[in-house]
């Protein structure tokens, strides 16, 4: 059973549009990701691109790799009472809340936050506003001057802070980066006089989880533009859509200073359609979208499938159907990625369910493409794209491409572009090869890609055999198991971003003494069956929680086992709960009849 | 019965936490806030001395857990420092500028150490008693058989004192005419009480007044007390427990009668209809004596609360003026108080 | 130029071929057009402009979406890609930003280029990617047995409007003049030679060039734009035509009813991938 040791802490600073909020909160994670822990984080911001809306910026510090934002937080700062009072209710007994003791003008009752504050939390107020003024004649920094209370209040290295606060200010005047540091300075000031009565705890210590290099701070979509770039991607075509467009935007920066061709489509098909014809050319081609753009491309990944064509597709799931909750996480787009297009046109498809697996994915997804020339959706979501976590990057060339040997042409003998092999894996020919050309389609083909009915079942056959395979990649973690080993009373099976739900979950009930294993399943089609199988066997309940409403995943593994699995849906468009999880968790483990278990492949739709 | 009036409770000591308790029961309706400016909620100051008995965390200092508040649906302002009371438009108004209106207002707001007159200068080095912070902080700089000073004495003084010569530490008591406040006793019963406090290992110094305080160039806080013939009492902290000045600086808008103390009647009811006081705060009118009278102690402070209370919600409930005040030192040299009972 | 061709048959023209010395354009496999089709002259012309221009065809790829013209692949023996309806411009656009030394044929019907495939065309043309666009427009849908299309007349009886269509047909070489296109030409099956060079031409220069080919569905048209009809019709263009005026192009352009044959329109401008090569330096110099 693994107790959680060290240090785990969240905070959540909460103000309106303008007040610093996000700024502050990006400083705090660098900052703490420089002092050696674990960061994830993952930031709110309204609507609305002007105005004065609410932002929360969360961060969660952790000694040890944690894979979920936590569902209370330890401190919340306000840097505005009226957007912060309705999650004052976010933070535990005993953790801390920190406020502006001195409003600017008059409020009638409950309209300070020290109304809403509950007997079990602990009250810091002090005067942010007038501190940030005395420091640097302005209000300006209420921001700053909050972190160095808390580097005060519980006791932080200093100089994490300073050096986070220069680099990120190195563009401005001098002066700006002076008064960020007074600032800072003033509010370590007051936190350290502050007689500290919350039980909140940051131990000085590092994290052991690196291999030796430095961690990176990173988003799930700058962590899929930095595995690409290792990786050596040399075309991309992108459509803006929330919330994958920063992929876009990043790689149309970092490519073209290597030579890389970016260009900005004109919708979703041509996005595709154009890097499936930079993939037959042997170009390592990619493009990125979410759920409506993939159901555009949902006949173009057809044509790559049958066509044989290797390329990458990054989904980033949001709220559905149609045009759905463009701003709320979702992981409604499974059935989609799997099985969207016509006809029967596998793919393989990868869910990582952190920022390091979006990293990893990303950096061999162009390989795993090429060797089974096959498109790779590469799945995420919302949550994922945005949260930062501290990643450490693989070692040099990794995901760099290996030299590719051109092949040679067989005296006498045409080309069979589509050869029946015994992988099922065809030699592949590149347009520029000498004496093997021919011609690829999406009709259904013989072994020389001319348009052929008869060869149809021998074809299928090919298409699918080849990728089972892929579940053995070398370096790619396509499932695994945590907790328990052996026979346990109850699973939790999941994918995705919501498998740090699930972790925490199986924590806290291994904790009260449930045996209890969890498993993240990355590799979405084909899917690992000798592991599903194996741990379907070990476990008297097998729980699938996720974000949508029909039970995507639970009907594709129930499906597939031949097994009846108990469903646990949410479409709230936030992350689950793992009290929620926790307590269904509890219901199997006394071998309650639950109403959710259900052998129906199909789930809600039924 | 005032189904959905509002009550009011400044301060949230024994009297305030009794009266709030007691108004819970006594009408299931009403809403009910406390306001405070300490960060904790409610805890015996008596248990104080605990933290040099291992008690350091206050969690476990707490009478009722925090979940108490919520389940009795009692609102628990914290941090919170009431800067005026307007006893006409029935309004407080809160250090950070925020108002609530009451329909009864209780103030038990209760009293600031006091500091003799030619002493408030030097206030700011002294270490103060009165929370759990304040403790802590004397816990943390009084190092392991260290000397406490202490300039008068007063109950609550003493009782603390008492815990540290039990647990090692010494102590250092300067008598000023505050020494065994509130009680008043004799020059005879003064010096028979102090030779039961010296048999206890205290060293009392009685025959020069304070005069100065100050600290050694390293230390932030004093050390060091200097008496008028020029002795030099030197320690590790100094701390004053001359008795209390009641709070009182915030209701002078309130449009009620206030001397040293809120004027109450035995009621506990002030000259405003909608504001009671109660605790160290207050003084009552004691007929026979034809005198407004202060009442201290645990217990006296708590009985206030709860009449007072019982009072706000319709009773005409009375004080026991005549309540009695006594000090002595038994055969085994124990002393006893009054003001120690709870 | 007004020359009358016989239909075209295989075999005649693969000895003319091995006669000639030339590469063997032409695949094994049988085209599956109805005798007297128009597109076995592109077959023809782009067998010759493909020769002249001495391009090696394993430097050549040819990509079609679906329709009878989008067959083409399977008839050279280029690399080929057959996609999917409407979509041959952005797969071409991928193919030769996915690998610059190969010149790019798109090829593509009435149907295929301005109905499903209209939105692309504004992109493809603005950007200048260098390839070659050859659209073979009869008119009418004849893999699918003959229904209007967006260059149908005013009129025309079809399967689909089988009342007579009541849509005004599309003005393409107006539509292409306007994107911005960087050649834009016209040419007629029935005249053979004179397509050959045209699409000798369009190839030849580094840009988007469009060149739309009149060609008569023999077997679902024999009413509208049949042999007999466009011989007569067609046209050259004014001797004095300025190809580098765009006025000039779009006021010939007009004249549908009598189409004009040749290069309406020509201009040097920087392709997509020499942008994508500006880009790069400028990206890494800074």
């Amino acid at each position: 059973m693994m107790a959680r040791t060290g240090t785990d802490i969240q905070i959540a600073i909460c103000g309106s549009a303008g007040d610093g909020t996000i700024a502050s909160g990006d400083i705090m994670k660098r900052a703490a990701a420089l002092m050696g822990f674990n960061v994830i984080a993952f930031d709110v911001y309204p609507p609305e691109i002007r105005g004065f809306g609410k932002c929360i910026s969360r961060i969660r510090i952790s000694s040890t790799q944690a894979y979920s934002l936590k569902h209370e937080s330890d401190i919340l700062v306000s840097l505005n009472d009226a957007h912060a009072i309705p999650h004052v209710g976010e933070v535990r007994d005993f953790g801390a809340v920190l406020y502006d003791d001195h409003l600017v003008s008059s409020v009638p009752e409950g309209g300070h936050i020290s109304a809403h504050i509950k007997p079990a939390q602990i009250p810091y107020g002090f005067s942010i506003r007038q501190i940030s003024e005395l420091a640097t004649n302005s209000a300006r920094s209420r921001n700053i001057v909050i972190l160095g209370y808390m580097a005060g209040l519980f006791n932080l290295p200093r100089e994490p802070f300073r050096e986070i606060i220069r680099d990120k200010f190195a563009k401005k005047a001098q002066s700006v980066i002076d008064d960020n540091i007074k600032a800072f300075d003033a509010g370590v000031h007051e936190g350290q006089a502050v007689f500290k009565l919350d039980d909140v705890e940051v131990k000085r210590e590092s994290g052991d989880d690196s291999n030796g290099s430095e961690a990176v701070m990173m988003t799930g979509n700058g962590a899929v533009v930095r595995g690409f770039m290792e990786a050596g991607i040399q075309s991309y075509f992108g459509y803006p859509i929330t919330p994958a467009t920063s992929i876009m935007e990043r790689l149309a920066v970092e490519m073209p200073p290597q030579g890389g061709k970016f260009l900005q489509t004109e919708d979703e098909i041509s996005a595709i359609a154009a890097a499936v014809g930079a993939g037959y050319t042997g170009s390592r081609a990619a493009t990125a979208t979410s759920g409506p753009g993939l159901a555009l491309m949902a006949e173009m990944l057809g044509l790559g499938v049958m066509a044989e064509v290797p390329l990458v597709v990054v989904v980033s799931q949001r709220g559905g159907p149609s045009t759905g909750l463009p701003t709320k996480t979702e992981q409604s787009d499974l059935n989609l990625a799997v099985f969207g297009g016509s006809g029967d046109a596998q793919r393989i498809v990868l869910a990582p369910t952190n920022v390091e697996g979006c990293y990893r994915c990303a950096g061999m997804a162009f390989e795993i493409a090429e060797t089974y020339q096959v498109p790779v959706i590469l799945l995420i979501d919302l949550y994922l794209s945005n949260r930062y976590e501290t990643v450490f990057p693989a070692e040099g060339n990794a995901f760099s491409p290996k030299p590719r040997k051109p092949l040679k042409p067989a005296k006498g003998k045409p080309y069979k572009r589509f050869e029946l092999t015994e992988s099922s894996v065809s030699p592949r020919a590149l347009p520029g090869d000498a004496g093997l050309m021919h011609t690829v389609t999406g009709l259904e083909h013989n072994e020389l890609g001319r348009p052929n009915d008869a060869i149809h079942m021998d074809m299928s056959i090919k298409r699918h055999e080849k990728l089972k395979p892929a579940v053995h990649f070398p370096g790619l973690t396509v499932s695994k198991r945590f907790g328990d080993e052996g026979p346990v009373r109850v699973g939790i099976l999941g994918w995705g971003s919501s498998f740090g739900e699930i972790l925490e979950t199986m924590y806290q009930a291994q904790a009260e003494g449930i045996r209890c294993s969890a498993m993240k399943v990355v590799m979405l089609s084909p899917l690992p069956m000798e592991s599903l199988k194996a741990f379907y066997d070990d476990c008297d309940e097998v729980l699938v929680p996720e974000l949508n409403y029909e039970g995507q995943f639970a009907g594709l593994v129930s499906g597939a086992l031949g097994r009846p699995v108990t469903r646990l849906n949410r479409a709230t468009g936030t992350p689950m709960v793992v009290r929620e999880i926790l307590e269904e968790v509890r219901r199997l483990a006394e071998g309650e009849p639950s109403p959710l278990r259900s052998g129906n492949a199909r789930g809600a739709r039924s | 019965m005032g189904a959905g009036l509002h009550n009011v409770i400044i301060g949230s000591g024994s009297a305030g936490f009794g009266a709030a308790m007691t108004l819970r029961a006594s009408d299931p309706n009403c809403r009910i806030t406390m306001i405070t400016m300490d960060s904790l909620p409610f805890y015996h100051r008596y248990d104080l001395p605990q933290v040099f008995r291992g008690k350091q965390d206050w969690r476990d200092l707490l009478d009722v857990p925090p979940s108490h508040y919520d389940e009795m649906g009692i609102k628990l302002r914290r941090n919170s420092c009431v800067v005026d009371v307007d006893g006409a438009k029935q309004l407080i108004t809160l250090a950070h500028q925020e108002n609530v209106a009451y329909d009864r207002l209780l103030v038990c707001a209760g009293g600031r150490s006091y500091v003799p007159e030619n002493l408030t200068g030097y206030a700011g080095l002294m270490h103060g008693f009165g929370s759990f912070e304040a403790a802590m902080r004397v816990y943390r700089d009084l190092p392991k058989g260290g000397t406490a000073i202490m300039i008068g004495g007063d109950m609550i003084g003493i009782d603390l004192a008492l815990t540290l010569l039990e647990m090692g530490y010494k102590v250092a008591l300067i008598t000023t005419p505050q020494t065994f406040w509130p009680h008043e006793v004799s020059a005879d019963e003064q010096s028979h009480l102090l030779r039961a406090l010296e048999a206890k290992g205290m060293k009392v110094y009685e025959h020069s007044r304070p005069v100065g305080v100050a600290r050694n160039a390293r230390r932030k806080a004093a050390t060091c007390v200097t008496l008028e013939d020029g002795t030099e009492v030197k320690g590790n902290v100094v701390m004053s427990f001359c008795g209390l000045a009641s709070s009182v600086e915030f209701m002078l808008g309130a449009d009620v009668d206030i001397e040293r103390g809120i004027l109450v009647n035995p009621e506990l009811r002030t000259s405003n209809d909608t504001i009671w006081a109660a605790g160290d705060v207050c003084q009552i009118w004691h007929d026979r004596e034809k005198a407004y009278k202060f009442y201290h102690g645990w217990q006296n402070v708590r009985v206030m609360g709860e009449l007072a209370a019982r009072n706000m919600s319709g009773t005409h409930e009375i004080f026991d003026v005549d309540v009695e005040n006594r000090i002595g030192v038994d055969k085994q040299g124990e002393i006893s108080s009054t003001f120690w009972i709870h | 130029m007004n020359e009358r061709v016989k239909p075209v048959y295989l075999e005649e023209k693969l000895e003319e071929i091995r006669a000639d010395g030339h590469q063997e354009y032409r695949s094994k496999s049988l085209p599956t057009w109805c005798p007297g089709c128009g597109y076995f002259s592109m077959a023809e012309g782009l067998t010759v402009a493909l020769n002249r221009l001495e391009i090696p065809f394993k430097d050549v790829v040819t990509v079609s979406g679906i329709g009878c013209a989008s067959r083409f692949p399977f008839f050279v023996s280029t690399y080929g890609f057959h996609t999917l309806h409407g979509r041959v411009l952005p797969v071409a656009t991928g193919v030769k930003i996915g690998n610059d030394d190969l010149t790019v044929i798109a090829v593509g019907g009435d149907g295929d280029a301005f109905a499903i495939g209209g939105g692309h065309i504004p992109h493809a043309a603005r950007r200048n990617v260098d390839m070659t666009y050859l659209v073979f427009d009869n008119g009418i849908y004849g893999l699918t047995k003959g229904q209007t299309s967006p260059t149908s007349a005013l009129g025309f009886k079809t399967s689909s409007t089988p009342y007579e269509n009541g849509d005004v047909p599309l003005n393409p070489l107006m539509m292409l003049l306007s994107y911005g296109a960087s050649w834009v030409g016209q040419a007629y099956a029935g005249h053979p030679h004179h397509l050959a060079d045209m699409i000798t031409q369009a190839i030849s220069h580094r840009g988007f060039s469009f060149l739309r080919i009149l060609s008569p569905c023999v077997t679902f048209d024999k009413t509208n734009n049949t042999y007999a009809n466009l011989n007569v019709n067609v046209r050259d263009l004014p001797e004095d035509h300025d190809t580098s005026d765009l006025m000039a192009a779009m006021a010939q352009a007009q004249h549908n009813d009598h189409p004009a044959l040749g290069v309406y329109f020509e201009h040097d401008r920087a392709t997509l991938g020499q942008v994508m090569g500006a880009t790069s330096k400028r990206a890494g110099g800074d």
